[in-house]
């Protein structure tokens, strides 16, 4: 809002330049975001918190600047009105949206300029002169924050006004000139037959005040903040009006302010008041309750040491009702137009706010431990990001909004999943239930960025109408590991993208055993995929991208492998508990197996042969080299070449002793699944 | 037998002097060391001896056992530094190491760890909550009026979930993390010391400055004497430690209704400018917050906080576009 320094000076004595009462009055909760001087005046631009809409006028500024700067605050007289004869004839229909209406005629009134000086103020802060009644009512709302509104008396149908809810179908003309259809949200001011204004909002174009205008009908009223509100944004119409009623107006100020326009108007336009009424709707009006508080309280509070007098000035400057006994406490009732006083804290703020909060005493909490605790999650998630970071993975966060155009594209489209209900646009119409068109969305991105080794991950969440889950996704494409030194360089795939998992899962301490491979048949991915389990648990799934929703992402000429795992069933399923295992002294005996066997034949399968055999001295079993081409007995077989290695607990291990479990071993292999030695 | 020690030594200089591997050395060292050496045999010869020449014999012996050692040793260095050197004309040490990429954490990460890190050696717990949430949580506990604008679609997400404990009730996307204070103090009694990272949503259409979703941190602290200057003091610790000392700093009286009083905290970077950026918002926990999740009237008194985690990192590092976060361009990720 903006306020004019000159106008302020009519009410309160200022000093100091305007620069430092700028920095007063935004250390004072009134926050001035710029200066600028305009024709001999300085105008501030100020922002306003909602709790405060008393200060969205002169006048209310001016008595904060009393407070900050501790001078009186002269408020501008009103001359005595002369009473009318007759009654108006107004009727409040809609009881809920006016709690008061003051509607006065004055009658033989002349149209002409304003007076200069009025003119001046008013032009100062942006408005634009029109004719004397209307910019007398335009000085009024700056000045005290009410606004009025003036209709051509003779315009208005049966000389009527009726605050009722417009009904459907019901159009008004507003004075900017345009038709505004109206239904029954909105609250509007009628004569006998039709809306005449859109209440607190806007007047209409046929009754407005123009040169020929005789006699008007001065409104002054009090509308519901949330009514004139819900109106505005309907209308996308908003006002000087509509700015103050949404934010409350001061009840008393209704009356006050229609008599201080009607004096300006009697003595600027002449005429005569004829009628008048005042519609109050009862029992809406409620007074202000006493708040009692010790100074000792607010010395408390704050860490300050103030007087009973510092305090007692803080008060009346504010115009609060404040009386002191000698035990040092206060009784304060705050004045109508501060409904944002209701109890201790809100006066050891006004306190604090006037004195100044720089001036406000600084010293350190004592924190005392508490029986809440870091979770689990929180430890485990870290741990994980670090292992992916290790693994040559950069972290992403992206919006968990997306389309289900996203859906389709990825192949998820029955995915169970949360819609929004507002919306911004379709590409947010839902909470994601995967991570995966987040991840390709970004694989995208950054290929058609010239970006050709994307290795990214995210432990983010998906959401359905079940709640929100905890989530991890990995996706790569390109080269994982340039290495100048080879000439050709391996694009990622499924054993990479494998790896890479494994180590979230050997990096946080759990087993290999404990987790598991099962092939699978999710949509969005090609031939190379596998479900994880933990323990028998889904957790996730990992494989390599199908080229049909390669397509729908626009990816183009990339191997895409991915993997997701359900980060919250993983930290339930992971033990923290970790035991030292003595490292075993005698030497590790390695003997290497060369196998052909069926292509269909497992890799777990073999372990699980190598493992089952009764032994104590089977250490370690790796997949040193996987062979495909000549020299193999047929089409069907591939080549393998593993290595076990052998180490007993208890003393170095002979000869013998190894050939006789490997041989073993080896025996089983060609039993059981047909395994040839090569 | 007898030995000629200064033939023998001269011999044995002069096949030092030609080693240059550990292969010569190790034949040497075989030559007049080893079971069936020149030493050895030396040694051997003592035990028929006749007793006049025994002491000078052995004298000798011993001597000429040092001198070989003496030269094996002194041979081990200089093979060494001619292995070193041969290797060293060998590469290009300036051609490039071939290691993993290093992953990067994101930038909005990197400043919630240390942010949350800063408050964590203070006393402060990390505490986390859902992103969807109640009508509840996110506005009544907070004091929010119920018509107030903030509640309706122009302002809060809204998902298509009836509220399980108000059916005639949506669910929404918490609009800030404070909801997460309200679930904090309903399961916990004072004294308390959380710091609550988080995402929160407000439908605002994307622009540089804007955005639908982003982060915010709030921090809550309950105890029985809170007061004003704890808040002062503490935040002033902070933003010293994160910012630095020679920052400037002032607590701008401003309204939330959850605090009272509330104040939003300015920091200017350079000396003497007078360009104040708003950095936090924070103020004494309101009582009706207190009320709403149960605690005893009058028993405590609390301090909050809360900051946009974008504006402060885009503040930090010069980032002029709120979106460049969610982009995830690889090479703006690197360089964090």
């Amino acid at each position: 809002m903006k306020i004019s320094l000159n106008w302020i000076k009519d009410y309160v004595e200022v000093k100091i330049p305007p620069g430092s009462l700028a920095d007063k009055l935004t250390m004072a909760g009134l926050e001035v975001e710029n200066v600028s001087l305009v024709r001999g005046d300085t105008i501030f631009e100020v922002e306003v918190t909602p709790n405060r809409p008393d200060c969205l006028n002169m006048i209310g500024i001016a008595r904060e600047i009393s407070a900050v700067l501790n001078k009186e605050l002269a408020l501008p007289r009103t001359g005595k009105l002369s009473k009318a004869d007759a009654i108006c004839d107004i009727k409040i229909e809609d009881k809920k949206g006016c709690l008061r209406y003051i509607g006065t005629v004055v009658e033989n009134i002349s149209i002409q300029q304003a007076p200069k000086e009025l003119l001046k103020r008013i032009n100062s802060l942006g408005l634009r002169e029109i004719n004397n009644i209307v910019d007398i009512t335009n000085f009024c709302l700056l000045e005290t924050g009410q606004p009025l509104h003036a209709f051509d008396y003779d315009k208005l149908a049966g000389g009527r006004i009726i605050v009722r809810r417009a009904k459907d179908g019901e159009k008004i003309v507003t004075i900017d000139d345009i038709e505004r259809a109206l239904d029954p949200s909105i609250l509007v001011i009628a004569d006998a037959e039709k809306p005449v204004a859109i209440a607190g909002i806007m007047g209409g174009k046929e009754t407005e005040v123009t040169a020929s205008t005789r006699n008007i009908l001065l409104e002054s009223a009090y509308f519901d903040p949330i009514i004139v509100r819900k109106a505005s944004r309907k209308l996308g119409l908003s006002s000087d009006s509509s700015y103050r009623f949404e934010r409350g107006v001061d009840y008393p100020t209704v009356e006050n302010c229609s008599n201080r326009a009607l004096s300006l108007i009697l003595k600027e336009a002449g005429g005569k008041i004829v009628k008048s009424s005042d519609i109050k709707v009862t029992g809406r009006n409620k007074a202000a309750k006493e708040i009692v508080i010790e100074k000792e309280k607010i010395d408390s509070f704050l860490g300050t040491d103030t007087s009973v007098t510092q305090c007692k000035n803080i008060f009346d400057k504010l115009g609060f009702d404040v009386k002191v006994d000698k035990q040092k406490v206060f009784t304060i009732v705050p004045p109508s137009f501060r409904g944002d006083i209701v109890q201790e804290v809100d006066i050891i703020e006004e306190v604090a706010r006037i004195i100044g909060y720089d001036n406000l005493p600084l010293s350190m909490p004592s924190i005392k431990v508490s029986n809440i605790s870091e979770s689990k999650e929180i430890q485990l998630r870290k741990k994980i990001k670090q292992i992916l970071m290790a693994q040559g993975c950069s972290e992403t966060v992206t919006y968990t909004m997306i389309s289900q155009k996203n859906l389709n594209d990825s192949k998820l489209s029955d995915i169970e999943k949360l819609n929004i209900v507002n919306p911004l646009s379709q590409d947010q119409e839902m909470m994601r239930p995967s991570l995966l068109p987040s991840m390709l969305s970004r694989v995208q991105f950054n290929l058609n960025r010239g970006q050709k080794d994307i290795s990214l991950f995210e432990a983010g969440k998906i959401y359905t109408n079940k709640g929100e889950k905890e989530t991890l996704a990995v996706i790569m494409t390109g080269v994982a590991l340039r290495d100048w030194r080879k000439l050709k360089q391996n694009n990622v795939d499924f054993i990479d993208i494998k790896g890479i998992v494994g180590k979230v899962f050997s990096g946080t301490g759990i087993q290999d055993s404990a987790v598991s491979y099962k092939i699978s048949e999710l949509p969005f991915f090609a031939g190379e995929n596998a479900q994880i389990f933990l323990r028998g648990k889904k957790i996730g799934a990992v494989g390599r991208i199908c080229q049909e929703v390669l397509d729908a992402w626009d990816i183009k000429g990339a191997s895409v492998v991915f993997a997701e795992v359900d980060l919250e069933s993983f930290y339930s399923g992971s033990f923290s508990k970790k035991k030292y295992f003595p490292v075993i002294e005698y030497p590790i005996v390695t003997r290497d197996i060369s196998l052909a066997i069926k292509k269909d034949i497992l890799f777990d399968e073999i372990r699980n042969i190598v493992f089952n055999d009764n032994n104590d001295i089977m250490h370690n079993f790796n997949l040193i080299e996987e062979y495909l081409g000549e020299n193999l007995p047929g089409k069907e077989y591939k080549g393998l070449v593993c290595s076990c290695k052998y180490q007993s607990k208890t003393g170095t291990l002979k000869e013998e002793e190894v050939t006789k479990v490997h041989e073993r071993i080896c025996q089983s292999l060609i039993d059981k699944i047909g395994a040839i030695r090569r | 037998m007898a030995w000629d020690f200064q033939t023998i030594r001269n011999q044995a200089q002069k096949e030092a002097d030609s080693i240059c591997d550990n292969t010569s050395l190790e034949s040497f060292r075989i030559k007049y060391l080893g079971k069936k050496g020149l030493i050895p045999q030396v040694y051997a010869s003592l035990s028929t001896a006749s007793k006049e020449d025994k002491p000078l014999l052995g004298k000798n012996a011993n001597e000429l056992k040092n001198f070989i050692s003496g030269l094996i040793e002194e041979k081990k260095l200089s093979v060494k530094d001619t292995i070193n050197q041969s290797s060293k004309s060998n590469i290009d040490v300036t051609l490039p190491g071939v290691a993993n990429d290093l992953g990067h954490s994101h930038l909005l990460t990197q400043t919630m760890d240390e942010i949350c890190g800063l408050f964590e050696k203070l006393g402060f717990i990390v505490q986390e909550g859902p992103e969807i949430e109640t009508e509840f949580n996110n506005f009544d506990a907070l004091n929010i009026p119920s018509n107030h604008p903030s509640r309706d679609g122009f302002d809060t997400f809204y998902v298509d979930q009836v509220d399980p404990g108000d059916k005639d009730k949506k669910l929404l996307l918490r609009s800030q993390t404070s909801p997460v204070q309200i679930r904090v103090m309903k399961a916990n009694k004072p004294p308390l010391a959380v710091v609550v990272p988080g995402k929160v949503y407000r439908p605002d259409a994307v622009d540089a400055s804007h955005s639908f979703m982003f982060h915010q941190i709030e921090g809550l602290l309950v105890d029985q004497d809170i007061k004003f200057s704890h808040l002062k003091g503490l935040l002033t610790t902070f933003c010293n430690r994160f910012f630095g000392d020679n920052i400037k700093m002032r607590f701008r009286p401003h309204f939330f209704p959850f605090t009272e009083p509330s104040a939003e905290i300015d920091i200017s970077w350079e000396k003497g400018k007078k360009d104040w950026l708003e950095i936090m918002g924070c103020g004494m926990v309101h009582p009706q917050v207190f009320k709403a999740v149960g605690y005893p009237k009058g028993k405590y008194t609390g301090l909050a906080f809360g900051l946009g985690v974008e504006r402060i990192a885009m503040l930090r590092y010069g980032i002029r576009d709120i979106r460049l976060f969610y982009e995830n361009d690889k090479r703006f990720l690197e360089q964090f």
